[in-house]
């Protein structure tokens, strides 16, 4: 079959390859060697070395705040978006009525575009706002809060929608079996459900994370970094950098490549570890 | 073999389908730029505030001369940021603009010499083109005043009280700070018998709307600092009328009509609107406005009412100050364009500057005071603002103030320094550091420029 | 139980009062785009009426300012061409690089992997400059740009589900002397059926919604611009932030995502959870 098949391979895979080879291969290649570049357009390029790793953090702590407003970011609508999911998928699947209608509700928001959404938020949150008399950009954790809140309604009941399918996969016998040994609810809860739904944690863990790392949209219609580029996160600034500055096209290109490896690195480790937590349960 | 043939022949289309996506867009715009020959013109406009004006204007052209045209018009703010990702692209803009030496030092790749054109020979001014060695690359096309905009039926009623604080009787007698902060404090005082909300519409702080304070005001400063110096440029600031500056920001902040913990999601559009339904007397903004006044729905500002003051800050024998008077919008043509496509820019530009439609619609539609000696002085534009700059402009006994901000190092220093006025306005930074970091950025700016 | 009851009634209450809290920013949108634009930011959580009541005034003004069924159009067209595209072309070269194993096709496996994790802005530029080089600045050149940047994760999808497929059926066609690519047809995407519903839909989601790619590439010089091009052009644009035209514009922008989703409900969901299993 091995055989047969060879002679195929450009027949399958030709017209993948060209788009993959000018959409991403190639970009990604000259985006690699233009981040040690000073260039304005391509025909300009000067190398420099590693220059514009240099200037991403001297020039300027824009770079730094970023990923650290980022990181928090992350790690909080992390936990809260998780959580409220869980919970939620756990009510879910206790068998009422109507919960098809309560799903196909939650996970609604999940479909409008960031920039929409972005929108749709700013407008609430600087109404409620204009009543305290003040609005969105008087402060950055309003703005920080504020995309909290638009992640979790966004990607709340993409969540739920993965933990409820996990949980309706916890067999009812096990979960039988344990009542009779006498195991109250949270001991249910922590040795049985949560070992057996562990796939799905890994997975929501690791799509909650990397989609609040390379959030743009929203961010971008939210507070597009208001005030005094405090809410401004990674990807934002890596875009505000390369378009926003002249001169500074290199920098922003280096930004990005920090930001690649940044992101890389947080998956690997992010699935060793829940990979391993799996086998242990 | 016949597995062979086939495998070929899949091969093949698939390849021509590629190929042919690619190339469909080449094919077509080749035809479309020479299907009359006439080239084709991508102007990338600046001002927001007329993109309406500008695409009707296009469109009278290609009816007229059956030339392509389309107009693209950046965000507040922005320009730059468009003109990069548009200039890279091969349907680049053949029309863009420069706001000086400065943005011309960013573009000159890309600035034609217009050194024979005939908009060049009509300037009435050759110096106030942007030029480097023999080439003139930016040609200004508009010079525009700015001010402190005033609602005569509100100050009248005001100097009308038989309680109020002032000696004077008339707005124009006010020819200086201290007096414009007496009357301006005493009309917050007063301001339910007035019926305003407050004297100035709001100080819009939100990024990207806040270009009358960080650039515009600043302008004052920075205008006096150069002339103690006799300079025209300086790669370090003293900011030494910052508490010039600081008056009369202070001013606009205590008696707005809106709280200042608001001011930072408040927009340009926003205060002209209060002007224009009278929820307040004065407000800053320059001769291009008139449009975004009265066009409000529910205006009630009536055409005679409007007026021009200058911008007192405090500075010694301010009496005579004038308006801000000059321009930061240069015409340029890509160089990297077709021949074709340039000449089509500057037929446009000439046929604006010279037909009877393109000069109505310069003067009447855009409001501009054109630079150009193609315009009689019956053809000058008409509206309220427009008339006080020309009024201005022309009397002697008054010194207008140098656009100097066409020298200021960035739109990231001008960016910087808006949001740093943002949280002076807010009570989150002290006035002292607001000073301090704006004399910082602007050395650390013009140092990363000049290294560019 | 009584006691299970009551707390089945406690959880009703609770689920009703997320059901509200969740649709109350679309509810949001909907009641302001009926409202004059003055009003918008004066009073927004008030219902319209009288002088505030703007008809469908802000949805003429939307519409006109931003040519939105335009922009409607070119969204469908971009959307579904990329994803019609994606799914023809990456289920055959997952499935070919799955089946025949070479250092050739490991490495390209390992590529497609690695460009999921990739970040857009890691190569928004030199993709934009690329494809207007090649005059893929287009709505079909999009399309490519989708392919391209899409298939990582679509391949991975499929290459997933390809290895639970047993070979067997393969060879004893190949045997019998029926072309790869005619076996591929007939045999192998009946099969991938499901996996062909997951990749559609998230990359549907992906496409209809994305901003930074059809802005870079496209731009706002050309009449292509997708509804994300325009809602962030109305908004950033024109000094004037209109914001009746703002809502009316989101809630068009939204009406057609709540249909397709009303429709294909089923499918939306049972897609993303599979995707998610197999991601």
């Amino acid at each position: 079959m091995q055989k047969v098949l060879k002679k195929y391979f450009l027949v399958f895979t030709l017209p993948t390859l060209i788009a993959f080879a000018i959409a991403f291969v190639l970009p990604f290649v000259f985006g690699v060697y233009l981040s040690f570049c000073s260039f304005r357009t391509v025909s300009d390029t000067k190398w420099v070395g590693l220059d514009n790793y240099i200037k991403a953090f001297t020039v300027n702590k824009e770079f730094f705040n970023a990923l650290i407003f980022t990181v928090k970011f992350a790690i909080v609508s992390l936990l809260s978006i998780n959580v409220f999911a869980f919970l939620l998928s756990m009510v879910l699947t206790r068998g009422l009525k109507g919960t098809n209608l309560f799903r196909t509700v939650f996970f609604m928001p999940n479909l409008v575009g960031g920039i929409v959404l972005g929108y749709i938020w700013q407008c609430i949150i600087n109404g409620v706002l204009s009543k305290f008399g003040t609005t969105l950009s008087y402060s950055s954790s309003y703005g920080y809060w504020g995309l909290i809140i638009l992640m979790n309604w966004q990607m709340i009941g993409y969540m739920m929608v993965i933990y409820v399918a996990a949980l309706q996969n916890v067999s009812p016998d096990l979960i039988d079996a344990s009542k009779v040994d006498g195991a109250n609810a949270f001991q249910r809860l922590r040795y049985i459900t949560i070992p057996m739904v562990m796939p799905s944690i890994t997975i929501c863990t690791f799509l909650t994370l990397s989609n609040s790392f390379k959030l743009f949209d929203q961010n971008l219609a939210l507070t597009a970094g208001m005030p005094a580029k405090q809410t401004e996160m990674l990807a934002l600034n890596i875009y505000n950098t390369f378009y926003g500055r002249i001169g500074f096209e290199g920098v922003g290109q280096a930004k990005a490549v920090m930001f690649l490896i940044l992101v890389a690195a947080i998956a690997l480790i992010q699935l060793r570890f829940t990979r391993s937590k799996e086998v242990e349960a | 073999m016949k597995k062979k043939i086939v495998g070929m022949m899949m091969i093949l289309a698939m390849a021509s389908l590629a190929a042919g996506c690619g190339n469909s867009k080449k094919t077509s715009s080749d035809k479309g730029g020479a299907d009359n020959g006439k080239g084709k013109i991508y102007y990338l406009s600046f001002k927001p505030e007329s993109d309406e004006t500008w695409k009707k204007i296009a469109t009278e052209y290609t009816k007229e001369t059956g030339v392509e045209m389309k107009v693209v018009t950046a965000a507040e703010g922005t320009y730059e940021q468009t003109l990069k990702s548009e200039i890279a692209k091969t349907d680049a803009p053949t029309l863009f603009q420069i706001n000086g030496p400065i943005g011309y030092k960013n573009w000159k790749d890309y600035c034609l010499d217009l050194k024979d054109t005939k908009l060049n020979s009509w300037l009435l001014n050759k110096d106030m083109a942007v030029t480097d060695g023999d080439g003139v690359y930016g040609i200004p096309y508009v010079e525009e005043g700015y001010g402190i905009i005033y609602n005569d039926a509100i100050m009248k009623k005001y100097f009308a009280l038989p309680d109020k604080a002032v000696s004077i009787n008339s707005t124009e007698e006010i020819n200086n700070f201290a007096t414009l902060k007496q009357v301006a404090e005493d009309m917050t005082a007063k301001k339910d018998k007035l019926g305003i909300d407050g004297v100035f519409a709001s100080t819009s702080l939100l990024a990207g709307e806040d270009w009358r304070w960080q650039t515009h005001l600043a302008n004052l400063p920075i205008y006096y600092e150069y002339k103690d110096k006799n300079v025209k440029d300086a790669d370090t600031l003293d900011f030494k009328y910052a508490d010039n500056y600081k008056n009369i920001f202070d001013l606009y902040l205590n008696n707005s009509c809106t709280d200042a913990k608001m001011l930072g999601g408040k927009s340009v559009n926003d205060s002209m609107a209060e002007f224009a339904l009278g929820k307040a007397a004065m407000v800053q903004n320059g001769n291009w406005a008139w449009g975004q006044i009265s066009q409000v729905q529910g205006n009630t500002v009536k055409e005679e009412d409007v007026h021009f003051l200058p911008i007192y800050t405090g500075v010694e024998g301010e009496e005579n100050q004038g308006l801000c008077i000059g321009t930061e919008n240069f015409f340029c043509i890509n160089s990297k364009a077709s021949e074709k496509d340039q000449k089509a820019a500057i037929d446009f530009v000439e046929w604006l500057f010279s037909s009877d439609y393109g000069k109505k619609a310069v003067t009447n539609d855009l409001g501009f005071i054109p630079p150009f000696n193609t315009f009689s002085d019956s053809e000058k534009p008409v509206d309220p603002l427009a008339k006080e700059v020309i009024k201005y402009m022309s009397d002697s006994s008054k010194k207008n103030v140098d656009w100097n901000f066409t020298s200021f190092p960035s739109q990231t220093f001008k960016d910087n320094f808006g949001a740093s006025l943002l949280q002076y306005a807010q009570g989150q930074k002290k006035w002292e550091d607001v000073k301090n970091d704006m004399i910082k950025d602007w050395a650390a700016e013009k140092s990363v420029v000049a290294a560019n | 139980m009584t006691k299970k009851k009551a707390g089945d009634i406690a959880l009703y209450v609770l689920l009703i009062a997320l059901v509200l809290l969740f649709l109350f920013p679309i509810a949001f949108v909907v009641v302001n785009s009926f409202k004059s634009k003055l009003f918008i930011s004066s009073n927004p959580f008030g219902i319209p009426s009288g002088e505030s009541f703007a008809k469908f005034g802000n949805y003429t003004e939307g519409i006109e300012k931003t040519n939105f069924f335009g922009a409607f159009g070119w969204s469908a067209f971009i959307t579904v061409g990329s994803v019609v595209m994606i799914l023809l072309f990456t289920s055959m070269t997952a499935w070919y690089i799955t089946r025949v194993k070479s250092k050739v096709t490991s490495c390209l496996y390992y590529m497609f992997v690695f460009s999921m994790v990739v970040p857009f802005q890691m190569v928004m530029f030199t993709m934009s400059k690329m494809a207007d080089t090649l005059h893929l600045n287009t709505p079909w050149g999009l399309i490519i740009l989708y392919l391209g940047f899409g298939a990582g994760l679509s391949i991975f999808m499929f290459s997933g589900f390809v290895k639970s497929i047993p070979v067997d059926i393969e060879e004893a066609a190949l045997i019998d002397g029926c072309n790869p690519i005619k076996m591929f047809f007939v045999i192998i995407v009946p099969i991938l059926k499901p996996t062909v519903i997951t990749v559609a839909i998230l990359n549907t989601m992906w496409i209809w919604n994305d901003y930074l790619l059809p802005y870079l590439t496209i731009g706002l010089s050309t009449e292509y611009k997708t509804i994300p091009v325009v809602v962030q052009y109305l908004m950033g644009s024109y000094g004037a932030k209109d914001y009746g035209a703002l809502m009316a514009l989101l809630v068009l922008a939204i009406i057609p995502i709540i249909i397709f989703y009303l429709c294909c409900q089923k499918y939306i969901i049972k897609g993303v959870v599979a995707g998610a299993v197999k991601g």
